[in-house]
């Protein structure tokens, strides 16, 4: 076990020591994510109304709502393109032959390459609502922290599967990431990001319902804005955690499959 | 614990640092256009290795001799767990390499002889202390290994400058102590001397031979083009031509076998160019 968080923190280690030499991306990071707030406060601001408010979940603003929903996208976005970036980069750099030498194992190389930008994202999403609450408003007071941290992890334990899947298809087939692209598009129309689902067609509904993206939004919502506890949350979360338990051994074997194809056809390095 | 390992414990006998027995490796054919997207399912017909065998024993170094394509690469990637082999058995320290393939990565070390494969904007020193760790050594015992390897490899005075702003030559450096920072029982050096100039050839190979090899125990197994380096460095020579084991000998047996004091020659006559060469000589 302190083997495995040894090496887990190599990685993490790695990556903040290579974000470092890049020293303005943390500011300009800052700096877009002020903008980024802006533009949904004053969006918000001009589509707002009573019955606009009423029909939110938490019957809060237009802006807290849409604004969740736009920093979730992000994560999603972090999580689909994170192992995939990472495998790229390695093979492209020349570093993929030589991690898979060493004595760590593939799960660990996978989560840990995942887990610096895992924590950059979760770091500009808090910079995200941190200007939002600072400058427009944004209600953090009633948030309950802990359903939020439980609600976060459970949310990256079940993305983590689906952006595995992806680094799985970027091995075999080498450019591309068609289930991101596929995944976005349908969390952008039915996943709950900037309008309820209440607002959908029945069939689309479905679809929102077997969309994580969904879970975790409406979790997320009632954590940070209705304050609502584990009694509320806890079946959007119970969901969230199924799709990890399903999604991450089957996204696993399915890399590990992947990595054995490519060294069947001598293919790893291939771009 | 696989079976050779078990059966060389139990009578006392280490086994060979490598042990190849009838390795062919086929690939799938290269495609193009729509059917390449197929690629990874292709079967695969298109042989790098056809059945080689051979050893290398504890403490010995071998040498992989051949033209290009000829099979040295794969061979070097199915004994370091990067490929797969279609048929026949690869053991390295009595471990095999299909099913024991992480206790096979804890006896090796790996350089694949190119100035990639390292963070270009970490130091040669955060390389090397998250490579150890990856190798599953101590703070401690990196700090200690690197601090050795950088006197032995001269690296002193570059070790905290980025990967980036270094030569190739000192970044084959850094590549083979990674290789060497935990201590492996075998090494495997493709082309290491590659992209080196003279002079840090001669220094490379000074530094195999006083440093690593006459310690006796850790093997040697590389690929190399160049033939002095084959020489000086290998107790034997395996002459590989299109995925067939041709020969496997000391220098000087090889030489007696062809007649000829040349290792050159030995080479040329084994692959059959040596009647193409004799033929553009006259031409000539």
């Amino acid at each position: 076990m302190m083997r495995t968080l040894r090496e887990l923190w190599a990685f993490f280690w790695r990556d903040l020591s290579i974000a470092r030499t890049y020293r303005t991306v943390f500011v300009l990071e800052a700096i877009e994510a002020l903008f980024g707030v802006a533009m949904f406060y004053y969006v918000a601001r001009f589509v707002d109304s009573p019955q606009l408010q009423h029909a939110l979940p938490q019957g809060g603003s237009y802006f807290a709502f849409s604004l969740i929903g736009f920093v979730f996208l992000d994560y999603l976005n972090a999580a689909m393109d994170t192992f995939d970036r990472s495998i790229e980069e390695a093979r492209d750099a020349g570093t993929l032959e030589h991690l898979l030498v060493t004595q760590t194992s593939l799960p660990v190389i996978l989560a840990g390459s995942a887990a610096y930008p895992f924590a950059m994202t979760t770091v500009r999403i808090a910079v995200y609502i941190a200007w939002g609450a600072v400058l427009f408003g944004f209600p953090l007071r009633e948030a309950n922290w802990i359903a939020v941290l439980a609600v976060l992890l459970a949310t990256l334990l079940a993305f983590s599967g689906l952006g595995i899947l992806s680094a799985s298809y970027l091995l075999l087939f080498k450019r591309g990431n068609p289930a991101k692209w596929f995944l976005l598009g349908v969390s952008g129309v039915a996943g709950g990001m900037l309008f309820p689902i209440s607002v959908l067609p029945d069939w689309l509904q479905l679809v929102a319902r077997l969309n994580p993206v969904t879970y975790a939004l409406d979790a997320m919502r009632a954590a940070l804005l209705g304050g609502e506890g584990f009694a509320t949350v806890w079946r959007p979360l119970a969901v969230l955690l199924a799709f990890a338990a399903v999604l991450l051994p089957l996204s696993m074997l399915v890399f590990a499959w992947a990595l054995r194809r490519t060294k069947t056809t001598g293919t790893m390095m291939h771009r | 614990m696989c079976s050779l390992a078990r059966h060389a414990i139990s009578f006392g006998v280490p086994p060979n640092a490598i042990s190849v027995e009838g390795l062919e490796k086929l690939f799938p054919p290269a495609r193009s256009g729509w059917r390449a997207f197929l690629q990874p399912f292709e079967k695969p017909t298109v042989p790098a290795l056809a059945g080689i065998s051979f050893e290398v024993r504890p403490g010995e170094a071998l040498a992989l001799l051949g033209a290009n394509g000829a099979g040295k690469s794969t061979l070097l990637r199915i004994l370091a767990t990067l490929l797969l082999p279609t048929r026949g058995r690869a053991h390295v320290a009595g471990y095999d390499a299909v099913r024991n393939a992480r206790a096979v990565r804890r006896q090796l070390g790996y350089h694949a002889g190119s100035d990639l494969g390292f963070y270009a904007r970490l130091t040669g020193r955060e390389n090397l202390r998250f490579f150890g760790r990856l190798n599953h050594l101590s703070t401690s015992v990196i700090a200690q290994r690197i601090s050795q390897l950088a006197e032995q490899f001269n690296l002193g005075e570059v070790l905290d400058r980025q990967v980036r702003t270094l030569s190739s030559g000192t970044v084959q450096r850094l590549s083979l102590a990674r290789a060497l920072l935990h201590q492996p029982r075998v090494l495997l050096l493709d082309e290491p001397t590659r992209s080196l100039d003279a002079i840090a050839a001669a220094e490379f190979r000074r530094f195999l031979k006083s440093e690593v090899l006459r310690r006796g125990d850790t093997s040697l197994l590389f690929a190399s083009h160049t033939l002095s380096e084959v020489e000086w460095l290998a107790d034997r020579i395996a002459v590989i031509n299109a995925g067939q084991l041709l020969a496997c000998d000391t220098a000087n047996a090889l030489k007696q076998k062809a007649g000829t004091p040349s290792l050159e020659e030995v080479f040329l006559c084994l692959t059959g160019r040596a009647t193409h060469a004799t033929a553009e000589e006259s031409a000539e």
